[in-house]
Formats: C-alpha cells, structure tokens, sequence
C-alpha cells in the first residue's frame, strides 16, 4: 500500500486540480491518512504487542520515516536503512507513545529525523578525522543548503507556504538547521551572525510557523 | 536555576530542530523532566518541525524486512532478558562496537555551568570531581543510543567517567541495570548498579583505568561479571 502525499498548503499559485488551496490563512498540519487518528490507534495497539497492528503503522508511517529521512540525507540509500531503523524502533517503544501528547506523524518524524541528522553528524566527525589538517572546509562546504534545492526539498510540505511568512533572516535560519543538519552555532558561523542572534531568529520562526500552521496543544 | 530554566526554555525550538548540542540538550532536558508546559510547548514546535516532512514511500520490498525484524524485536515493557545457562560465562566485548555507537566526539568548553543539583555539601565533592572533568582539555563525550529505547552519554577524562541516560525504559522486574568499564581489551570492571529516576540515570565513576564504558541488565543488585550483551557501548 502506499500513502499518496496529501499537502494541504498548496500554495495559492500551484496547479493542484483536486485540492483546492485552503481559504483561511491558517492551515492544518496535514496528516498521512484520511483519518489521522488511525495511525496513532494502530500505534496504541502495538502496544500491547500486536503484530498485525504494527503493520497498519509501517503503511501509514513509513513513508514519514523515509520522507525526513530522504529530505535531510539526500540519499535512499541512508535514507532505507534510517527509514527501517526508526520504524523497528517505534514497535520497540510503542508502550511509550502517548497520543495525548504527541500525533503518531510527528512521533515518528521526530524519531526520524534525530537518527538522520545523528547519521550526518557522525559522518562528519568521521570525515574530519580522516581529515584533520587537510581541508577542514570540506566537510562543511558538502553540507550548504542552495535555495534552489530547497525549494525542491520543500515541494509538497506543510510548511511550504508558512516559511512565506518568516522574514527572510528568520527564514534562512531555520532552513540551514533543518536541512543543513547542524546546531544553531554552525547556522551562526555559516551566516555570519552572532550566536544570540541565531538562536532568536530560530525561535521566532519556528513560533511564527507554529502560529500559522495553527499547532495548537492543551 | 532560574538561568538554567530560562536558557532552557530559550533552546527549546533549536532543541526541537536536533539544532543543539549534547550540553545544550541536557539544559533543555532538565526543564523538560520538571515543567509539563515546557513539554507541551516542546510538542508544539515538533509539530513544526515534522511540516518539513515530504512524505516518501520507502522501497516495496522493505516491508517485509521491518516486519520480520519487529517479530524478534522484544518492546521496551516486556524486555526479559534470556536466563539461559549459557548466558552466564563472563564476557568480553571488542570495542568494535562502540565505533558503531555512532560517537559523537566533541571538545567540551571549559566554560560549562555544571549542574549543581540540589545544591547540597554531600554533593560538592562530586561536583567538584565533575567540574575538574569538565575543565579538562583531554575529556571526551561520547553518546548513542540504548537498545530497548533511550539515549546514553559518557563524559571521559583521564581515568573518571560520568555517564549519563534518559528515556531509559524500567531493566524489568528482579533486574538491575550495571555500568561496566570497559578496557581496550575487552576486559571488563564493574562499576556501580545504576539508580534509574523516572528514566533518567547519572553516575559517577573515578579511578577505573579503561577505554569506555557499558550497560548491562543484571539480575537485581549487579553482578560480578556481565551476564548479558550490553545495551550500549560507549568509547572515548
């Protein structure tokens, strides 16, 4: 079974015949599935250690898995072996989802994407111990993020039409960590800009976001 | 504290990116182990974070393999560990597997606020000894993950190591978990049963001469020598 990507915030402009743009300035993070509660019920019931629910999960949220994976990687390879990592992981420790305070989607995006940008940073501490003394900017130079891939990567995520709201510094900021994979003080040394700085720039994006994607708990 | 609240509160959307680093993420952690607004705030901004998501249908044949391997993958509640008899020669681990531990070696500021938990005169000789760790220029950190669920970290300086846990899952009822130093040879010290708190664990070890450290699930109250596979191996 596959899970068609089902974006809700289309941008205005995009040709998307049978999703209409929404109306309100506030969109829902979109889920998976038709019914989003499915998914976070069948993680329940792995719960308590049933198999056959677990294969509902890996259809609904596999391909959140892969997709993080693959947007912060770059590489199916990496991205398959995350992707297969993360979903054992979530039979492992499904007694701990709690879906009052967490949708199965972000549980899972969130696991994914911790073991992708742990997979990156080991590469490059690798890298530049193998490195040492060679071309210490090589490592960093393979990470840029280009606006153009970005835009890419971005193509048919919830997100996309929300980033539009960020000043461009916020913007840029928040882009860098997320698909650069690296701590707000490598995003500092990369833009140039003083540490406080960066980490403001990231928090209130990520507020402006959360504010206008209408994530809202408790 | 007051500090340490607010600069974890600060933190908390790059913490929800994976945008900071291990001393960062401890700050965050501690607010989140005490402030449930702070956890729900946290959720908030996952929900952000998992916008970005593009989902992608993975390789077909896939499918199968991630299901066979939950089929052998014990959950994290029902984690008995094999009492067979074989089970109970000593062990000795290669330190191959630290390497795959994913290590994450870092340079440790000397500048680090060490927690001084519940500032107490019992405790000022630890956190003296911790200090003098993390003031050393030589000191390692090292983390990965815990199979069965958790994450792991030990601070390495000279022959002293201050590891570290959380999200650690209960060792199971009549078992404990055990630190062990680990040699280059794979010889193996015991070093203390770990006092998991609401599955969050630190403890100090000092004057053991090795290369990392282990954990293992023991019957209640430690063994001698590990009677089980490690559950994370971590080298400096």
């Amino acid at each position: 079974m596959s899970i068609a990507v089902a974006p809700l915030a289309t941008a205005p402009g995009q040709r998307r015949p049978a999703r209409p743009a929404p109306v309100r300035q506030t969109v829902r993070v979109p889920h998976p599935t038709t019914t989003p509660g499915a998914a976070d019920a069948a993680l329940v019931a792995c719960a308590d250690g049933d198999q056959a629910a677990f294969g509902l999960v890996y259809d609904a949220l596999a391909p959140v898995a892969y997709g993080t994976s693959l947007g912060v990687l770059r590489d199916p390879h990496h991205a398959a072996e995350v992707m297969q990592e993360v979903m054992v992981e979530v039979w492992q420790t499904a007694p701990r989802f709690d879906p009052a305070r967490a949708s199965a989607r972000t549980w899972v995006a969130t696991l994914a994407r911790r073991r992708a940008v742990d997979r990156v940073r080991a590469e490059q501490a690798r890298r530049a111990r193998d490195q040492r003394d060679v071309d210490t900017s090589f490592v960093s130079a393979g990470r840029d993020v280009v606006a153009e891939d970005v835009e890419q990567r971005l193509e048919g995520a919830a997100v996309r039409r929300c980033l539009e709201s960020l000043t461009p510094v916020q913007r840029e900021a928040v882009v860098e960590a997320y698909y650069g994979a690296c701590t707000y003080r490598e995003v500092a040394e990369r833009l140039g800009a003083a540490l406080p700085t960066v980490k403001t720039r990231i928090r209130d994006g990520l507020s402006r976001l959360r504010d206008c994607l209408g994530v809202r708990h408790g | 504290m007051a500090d340490q609240t607010r600069a974890g509160w600060e933190l908390l959307p790059a913490y929800a990116l994976d945008a900071v680093d291990d001393l960062e993420r401890r700050t965050v952690e501690r607010l989140l182990e005490t402030d449930p607004r702070a956890r729900e705030a946290l959720e908030e901004y996952r929900d952000v974070v998992a916008a970005f998501t593009v989902e992608h249908a993975p390789p077909a044949h896939l499918r199968d393999e991630v299901l066979a391997r939950a089929v052998e993958t014990p959950q994290v509640r029902s984690a008995a560990p094999s009492g067979a008899s074989a089970e109970r020669r000593p062990r000795r681990w290669g330190l191959v597997a630290a390497a795959a531990a994913a290590v994450v070696a870092v340079a440790v500021p000397t500048t680090v606020a060490v927690r001084a938990t519940q500032e107490q005169a019992r405790l000022q000789q630890r956190v003296d000894a911790i200090a003098r760790m993390v003031a050393d220029p030589q000191a390692e950190l090292v983390r990965g993950q815990v199979a069965g669920g958790g994450e792991a970290s030990v601070l390495v300086a000279g022959d002293d190591y201050l590891f570290s846990a959380h999200d650690l899952p209960g060792p199971g009822d009549g078992r404990d978990y055990q630190l062990w130093v680990v040699d280059a040879e794979g010889g193996v010290t015991p070093a203390g049963v770990l006092q998991v708190d609401g599955g969050t664990v630190e403890h100090l070890v000092q004057g053991v001469p090795g290369a990392g450290v282990a954990v293992t699930v023991e019957p209640d109250g430690g063994s001698e020598q590990p009677t089980t596979d490690p559950i994370v191996v971590l080298g400096a």
